[in-house]
């Protein structure tokens, strides 16, 4: 099924085909799990604009804050918070016409690749229910691919708007660091995230990023003015994957979108990034020291969960982490604050910034010489559920292709490219800073080969009346 | 390994973290692992690099040093689990 953005435009102004769309909701995610929380009655724009998004519904991942909705992080420690405000990005959405209809799962504090640790719900992959939907944004990815949204918003650390999107066979954007605001979101590694969006539209997606990004935000001391390079020469670069890392669909989609790429008019050429190996350490050493210190705020005093009684203040914080955080926010914290303790801050957390300047001046060199880096998404399609080959460790060193553009602050793009065995595979695209152009340009060149398709179980808003 | 063991225990207790028996085990057990990955690091040659705190920080961003108000003050107290007026009210730890 073709999706087109227009299709829903009318659907919530209308209050009977509201509650028809309401009731597929319910209906199709009664096997899905995608929403944590889901209320399309009182979705009207919270601002009343109209634009370019006008009527559109979006979903928007619970880390992202919208007022009077809840903002669980998918954790047991937020599980009762309403937001008391709305981020910034989803305040320029909604000017320009969109309403939030709900709040998608997540694994807790964005922390995974499979929405597996979610303390609030189970999601599952929309093209086959025993399997992960991938994460963190799962709960946005599945949500899209279903067909309960055509738009929304996730947010990307080391890959958890790209990786689900391309599990889920739907396009995902991680912006330029800064270009959209994170005031609103609920942060974990400051300087690697952002908000980024889904859609299998890739024109309502480019238009959600133009209004996501028109301007910087004097609520976030990090976000910038956009300042496009320019639409660039058509030169592609793709990266050398060291043998038997990818698994036989994902290879043989990665060299097909290269060859599609060519033909469409694009020079492609291979590189091999000399500090492939240290992207995974220095990401994961940078990031869980930042989570460490960021989710120190989580003491059960002033929000969330807190215990009935206490001994002291240090024993209040103690229960309130350990009742509050599941298994995998326990040890990223335990991991950062290791690599921040004396004596051995300069050994790791100093090493890994400094490898993150290596790896940045690699691909500035890069670029220099292409517009563009093809690069596949995860070694993998969508595993199943309990997949015994790709625990929590072999997750983590599998973001390797993801974490990369967050290392750099560079933008990329998940593009679908069809189905394997059933299964969406996809392809990724990073560009220089800023060039977000050029990813929705690649994107709509490779959209004539592999036109990006719901999942069977998707709701149609053309059925509505 | 019962040394590692130690040096996890005293990690969690920094990050006020408490962990029972098996979890202290298990988790330990996987921050071994990830911190052997870290370990690979040392091999890099980084020498006379600067470490990157922000990838794409072009300027120093300031403002004025004005007063300005914050509008969520009730919102936020509303937000906790339990206030008394204008405070939050913690667990009784005495």
């Amino acid at each position: 099924m073709p999706v087109y953005a227009e299709d829903w435009r009318g659907v919530l102004a209308d209050p009977a085909l509201c509650k028809i769309y309401a009731d597929g909701v319910e209906k199709i995610d009664e096997r899905i799990g995608s929403f944590l929380s889901f209320n399309a009655a009182d979705s009207e724009s919270a601002i009343g604009g109209k634009g370019s998004l006008d009527g559109i519904p979006v979903a928007v991942k619970d880390n992202i804050a919208v007022k009077g909705r809840p903002l669980t992080c998918g954790s047991k420690i937020l599980e009762n918070l309403i937001a008391p405000y709305t981020a910034t990005a989803v305040e320029r959405l909604q000017a320009a016409g969109a309403s939030v209809v709900g709040k998608t799962n997540l694994d807790e504090f964005g922390m995974g690749s499979s929405t597996e640790h979610s303390a609030l719900g189970k999601t599952v992959n929309p093209w086959d229910f025993d399997r992960v939907p991938g994460g963190s944004s799962g709960g946005s990815a599945a949500a899209v691919a279903a067909g309960l949204v055509p738009l929304a918003l996730g947010s990307d650390t080391g890959g958890s708007v790209r990786q689900p999107a391309s599990f889920c066979g739907i396009y995902g954007l991680k912006p330029t660091y800064g270009t959209v605001s994170r005031y609103g979101l609920t942060a974990y590694a400051s300087s690697l995230e952002v908000i980024g969006a889904m859609s299998a539209d890739i024109d309502l997606l480019q238009k959600a990023f133009t209004v996501m990004s028109a301007g910087k935000d004097e609520r976030d001391q990090s976000s910038v003015d956009s300042d496009p390079p320019g639409s660039g020469e058509k030169r592609i670069k793709v990266l050398d994957i060291p043998e038997g890392v990818l698994d036989s669909a994902v290879a043989e989609a990665y060299a097909d979108a290269a060859k599609a790429l060519s033909e469409a008019g694009y020079t492609v050429e291979s590189f091999a990034l000399p500090s492939y190996d240290l992207v995974v350490p220095a990401y994961y050493t940078i990031a869980t020291a930042e989570a460490s210190a960021n989710l120190a705020r989580f003491n059960g005093i002033r929000y969330g969960y807190a215990p009935d009684y206490a001994e002291n203040p240090v024993e209040l914080m103690k229960l309130a982490r350990h009742e509050g955080f599941g298994d995998e926010v326990k040890l990223r914290i335990l991991l950062g604050t290791y690599v921040l303790r004396s004596g051995f801050q300069d050994q790791y957390y100093g090493r890994a910034q400094k490898v993150r300047t290596l790896i940045r001046k690699q691909l500035a060199d890069l670029f220099q010489s292409a517009d563009l880096l093809l690069m596949p998404v995860f070694p993998t399609q969508a595993f199943l559920y309990g997949d015994d080959g790709m625990d929590d460790y072999r997750q983590r060193v599998a973001d390797v292709f993801t974490c990369l553009a967050n290392l750099a602050g560079l933008p990329a793009l998940s593009v679908p490219t069809g189905l394997s065995k059933g299964l969406p595979t996809g392809i990724q695209l990073m560009a220089p800073a800023f060039a977000e152009e050029r990813l929705f340009a690649a994107a709509r060149s490779l959209s004539k080969i592999y036109m990006p398709q719901l999942a069977p179980c998707a709701l149609n808003p053309r059925s509505f009346s | 390994m019962a040394r590692a063991q130690d040096e996890w225990s005293l990690t969690a207790e920094l990050a006020r973290l408490k962990l029972d028996e098996t979890e202290a085990l298990r988790l330990a057990d996987e921050a071994e692992k990830m911190r052997e990955l870290f370990q690979t690091m040392s091999r890099a040659d980084v020498e006379g690099l600067e470490p990157t705190t922000h990838a794409l920080v072009r300027e120093n961003r300031i403002r004025e040093d004005d007063v300005s108000g914050f509008d969520h003050v009730g919102d936020l107290l509303d937000a906790s689990p339990e206030t008394e007026d204008e405070f939050f009210l913690i667990p009784n730890v005495l």
